[in-house]
């Protein structure tokens, strides 16, 4: 209680001493959570940092300094592990949508399908102008032009179309890899 | 060296860049000194309208009742427009005996009429400073920027509202956290001063950490270093301290936290600047 006071009156003392009491306990939390010493130590500096600007988010009746610090690190280390699960997922699919430089193997072209056959999936579950434009512009390889010619809407409409379709699609594709077992 | 102790640096740097030390969390928004009086007057107000005539007539503090304590009030406002408009005779007299014969005036007068002449020589006072004014005003002893004298006026405001509750039995009020953190800036301000005056063997170094809206951390020299680990640890809440300073609470009954030396010393220096 008195700590959290001085960390709130702006004493560096007091953090000093919070760090020296129980930095171990949030470096042990972020660490059984993420595996690696130095990702766990870049969370116990956010946990840190975060507790020296504001205070105030700990609340003393809710439990110890310490059981709020290990709190802390834990949801700051399962955020990493998610933002990492994310982006993982995204370069896996990107690397499948991008052709390869050397032949495809079996297993490649087994991969390929999978994946074609998901983004047609995907594909189908846009709204109608959004489909349209993505497959006048993915499947038959028509330009933003030709696809605003061709479904009547001005340029800008049509570019809008696209990019909202890919965001929608990026969401989709994104849940069904992390959902895949 | 394990991990942590490597790691200890960055962390306290990463921290100290995000937030600057010594600067409270939320922080009180940045008042003037005359924003500040107008602020302890206003509080100050409030209880007089609530006081019954009974309460009016109640022992608040010294020989006065609460009548006689609000002159008492009055005749502090009129000395400091006289301060303020360059008259040197109140430079040096005494607060308590230049103010006697306003608190004295206040005898048999209808309460009202001690309110409204308070709250018109508090206007008075407002209206005799203007924003930027370097000027040093001496008034009862004291030299001070008319800054600071207002905010010693707001303390004296807040010190007095304090003696009122007190005399009627209402629960003790602190200052808007705006005009603390003036107030406890002040006093920190002359605690040195305070020290060096009394000679009361304080520490050299003093770690004063005030808690609560309207405190702030403050690093003190109070003395040349003497060669040896004096450095000494305080944590106060922020109004208790301004109750300290208003000379309104002992150092021995005050709830503080310390660790090292000399803490006996700038507590009594701290209680003698007496800002009531």
């Amino acid at each position: 209680m008195l700590l959290a006071a001085r960390l709130a009156a702006g004493d560096e003392r007091a953090l000093e001493e919070v760090y020296d009491a129980l930095a171990g306990v949030a470096y042990r939390s972020a660490l059984q959570v993420l595996g690696r010493s130095e990702i766990a130590q870049d969370v116990v500096q956010d946990v840190f940092v975060e507790l020296w600007c504001h205070p105030e988010r700990y609340d003393a009746t809710l439990g110890s300094l310490s059981t709020f610090l290990a709190v802390c690190a834990r949801h700051r280390a399962v955020d990493l592990v998610r933002s990492d699960l994310r982006r993982a997922a995204r370069e896996e699919r990107r690397e499948r949508l991008i052709p390869s430089q050397r032949g495809p193997s079996p297993s490649d072209l087994v991969t390929e399908a999978e994946t074609a056959c998901a983004v047609r999936d995907a594909v189908q579950q846009l709204p109608d102008g959004q489909r349209e434009a993505v497959e006048l512009a993915y499947f038959r390889g028509l330009t933003y032009r030709d696809v605003a010619r061709i479904t009547g809407v001005p340029e800008g409409t049509a570019k809008s179309r696209l990019r909202l379709a890919l965001q929608h699609l990026e969401e989709l594709l994104d849940r069904q890899l992390l959902e895949a077992p | 060296m394990t991990v942590l102790t490597q790691l200890r640096e960055r962390v306290l740097v990463a921290s100290l860049a995000a937030r600057e030390r010594g600067r409270p969390t939320p922080e009180a928004a940045s008042i003037s000194a005359s924003e500040a009086l107008s602020l302890a007057a206003a509080s100050f107000e409030r209880l007089l309208a609530g006081l019954s005539d009974e309460d009016w007539g109640l022992p608040a503090l010294r020989d006065l009742d609460v009548q006689g304590l609000v002159g008492h009030l009055i005749g502090v406002e009129r000395d400091v427009q006289r301060a303020l408009a360059g008259d040197e005779a109140v430079a040096d007299i005494d607060h308590i005996a230049s103010t006697q014969d306003a608190a004295r005036a206040q005898s048999g007068r209808p309460a009202a009429l001690t309110r409204e002449e308070w709250r018109g020589a508090v206007e008075d006072t407002l209206h005799a400073v203007h924003g930027g004014d370097e000027r040093v005003i001496s008034l009862h002893g004291m030299r001070l920027s008319v800054d600071a004298l207002l905010v010693v006026r707001a303390f004296e405001l807040w010190a007095h509202e304090n003696d009122i509750r007190l005399a009627v039995g209402a629960a003790p009020s602190s200052p808007e956290p705006s005009v603390l953190a003036l107030m406890t800036r002040l006093a920190v301000q002359l605690l040195p001063h305070a020290v060096s005056r009394t000679g009361t063997g304080a520490a050299t170094d003093l770690h004063l950490v005030l808690t609560g809206a309207g405190g702030g951390t403050y690093d003190l020299r109070l003395g040349p270093p003497r060669g040896e680990a004096d450095d000494l640890l305080l944590v106060v809440d922020a109004v208790d301290f301004c109750r300290l300073v208003a000379n309104r609470v002992a150092p021995a009954e005050l709830d503080v936290h310390l660790h090292g030396r000399g803490a006996d010393g700038v507590l009594a220096a701290a209680a003698s600047l007496a800002l009531d």
